[in-house]
């Protein structure tokens, strides 16, 4: 079938995992130069890392589905979730918890929550040291936001954090190692136990929480997707709100003029844009095809799963000068950090109004002074999900 | 055939539009910064929130299924004009739209 093949995209045979795990961004620069679409055969998936396109897949749900049986996601969460679904049944699913994740919601009782405990955290951390402000600020504020948000404030911010790691390893365990299961298996009895009871409380006293809403909803959604769903929201609303953090605020203290104009200008919403766009906390999202495809040329056979690359989208040189810089005012910015289409993230709402509207203000307001004595110590990872690891600063 | 784009501190933008394409779409085609329409249409994301000008209400019709649930997420006030401009398809009757772009859209 020799015209056939000929149609099929390159494969390439020289990336590894481990290259894009530790630094993506130059061989994304590369194939969105060369050959923007590539089948990448250490990671068995169709690699499209042009804006256009990444779009274009997400937004055409009708042939790339999300539906894929295939991934590791259902033995780590144990359920079918949204994010597998297509159609009315994913819509259903979806606008069950949205109440509580609306501006509105937000603003009302989300928002003057943050605050508070945005104080608390930062009068736990020590000033004139060295600390990781990853490790003691990034992570467990957006543990503890998150566990009010859904409904499980007994939930600790350990619990939390162990949780959505069991979750996310469990979920990207393309080897089908049977470690990562065993532990997701154990976060899930967890998370099982403790949700069985906040039903009933939240039953009992019904707040605007997500697991309330869903549970007291008119016509509820079935209490498995009830569940699933909560997990999903576990394992998609930490890291992300985390990864940001660290990134803007490294961003922030690496460019010392961008960030007093920053404050001179209280735009730290453009900052936190600039910081999704610059790394974004889900780098890739998967779909499988449906039918055959073309794109730029390239035959996409059904039963193929493309990779669509929102952190090389992000930065494509047809929408983005000098898109390697943190450039917290470009005019514009049109990325795609929180994806697109039908999947599009339902936390957007809430990371611009807790990370954006409200930490990164009270963070540089307590520690005018802060400094990061030594960036080249930060250490980046991840191909699926990106963010440093460490964030080493001296506050003041 | 035009749309005209009138933003939240009263400038006025009248661009060219493709029929078929949507409100939303030709705000991005065109630039107009009041409109972000992050989720390509998909109605899942409401930065493509806008106000149909009183003349217009009638033509541009009801909201779609689903449209109202997303409108609760905007960020602005959502007043009884209020659509999701990705959910607008430009006919011929359009032709000379007037939306009003509300004060934020995230
Ligand atoms: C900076 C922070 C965040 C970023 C960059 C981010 C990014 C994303 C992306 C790219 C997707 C789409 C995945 C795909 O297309 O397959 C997504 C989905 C999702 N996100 Fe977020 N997210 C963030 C914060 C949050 C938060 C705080 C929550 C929870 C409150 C959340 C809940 C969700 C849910 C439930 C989905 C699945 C939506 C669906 O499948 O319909 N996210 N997120
Ligand atoms: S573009 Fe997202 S709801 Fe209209």
């Amino acid at each position: 079938m020799p015209v056939e093949t000929a149609n099929l995209a390159p494969v390439d045979e020289t990336i590894t995992l481990r290259d894009l795990h530790f630094d993506p961004y130059p061989i994304y620069r590369r194939l969105r130069a060369e050959a923007p679409v590539m089948r990448v055969k250490a990671a068995g998936r169709t690699f499209l890392t042009k804006a256009a396109d990444t779009k274009f897949v997400k937004d055409t749900p009708e042939i790339f589905s999300s539906n894929d049986p295939n991934t590791p996601m259902k033995p780590a969460f144990q359920a079918h979730t949204l994010m597998r679904k297509d159609g009315a049944e994913h819509m259903a699913e979806r606008m069950a918890m949205a109440p509580a994740l609306m501006p509105k919601t937000i603003q009302e009782v989300w928002q003057p929550l943050y605050r508070d405990l945005v104080g608390q955290y930062l009068d736990r951390l020590p000033r004139g040291e060295v600390v990781d402000l990853h490790k003691e600020l990034s992570a467990p504020i957006a543990a503890r936001i998150l566990a009010h948000i859904l409904g499980i404030p007994e939930a600790s911010d350990e619990q939390m954090i162990f949780w959505s790691q069991a979750l996310i390893d469990g979920a990207g365990n393309f080897g089908w190692e049977p470690g990562p299961f065993a532990v997701s298996d154990h976060a899930n009895l967890e998370m099982n136990a403790l949700l069985e009871k906040a039903v009933e409380r939240v039953r009992a006293n019904p707040d605007r929480s997500a697991l309330s809403v869903m549970v007291n909803a008119e016509n509820p959604i079935p209490m498995s997707q009830i569940v699933a769903n909560i997990k999903i929201a576990i394992g998609g609303g930490i890291n992300e709100p985390r990864d940001a953090l660290s990134t803007i605020v490294f961003g922030l203290l690496t460019e010392p003029e961008q960030l007093a104009e920053t404050r001179r200008t209280g735009k730290w919403g453009a900052a936190f844009e600039e910081g999704v766009r610059w790394v974004a906390p889900i780098q890739a999202s998967s779909r499988l095809v449906t039918e055959d495809v073309e794109i730029r040329g390239c035959l996409i056979p059904k039963g193929d799963t493309v990779m669509t690359i929102q952190a090389s989208a992000n930065h494509d040189e047809d929408l983005f000068e000098h898109p390697e810089r943190f450039d917290v005012f470009r005019a514009k910015n049109p990325h795609q950090a929180f994806g697109s289409g039908p999947h599009h993230c339902a936390g957007t709402h809430v990371a611009r109004r807790t990370v954006g509207a409200v930490m990164l203000g009270m963070l540089f307001e307590r520690f005018p002074g802060m400094t990061l004595p030594d960036p080249s110590v930060v250490e980046w990872r991840g191909f699926g999900f990106r963010g440093p690891i460490n964030l080493p600063v001296v506050l003041n | 055939m035009k749309i005209t784009y009138i933003a939240a501190d009263g400038t006025e933008t009248e661009v060219n539009a493709r029929e078929g394409d949507s409100v939303m779409q030709a705000a991005i085609a065109n630039d107009i910064d009041g409109i972000i329409g992050e989720c390509g249409g998909s109605m899942m994301c409401a930065t493509c929130h806008c106000y149909v000008d009183d003349a217009w209400v009638e033509k541009t019709g009801p909201q779609h299924d689903g449209e109202s649930d997303m409108l609760d997420c905007a960020a602005s006030e959502v007043k009884p004009t209020s659509r999701l401009s990705c959910q607008i398809k430009l006919t011929e009757e359009l032709d000379g739209l007037v939306v009003h772009l509300p004060e934020a859209q995230i």
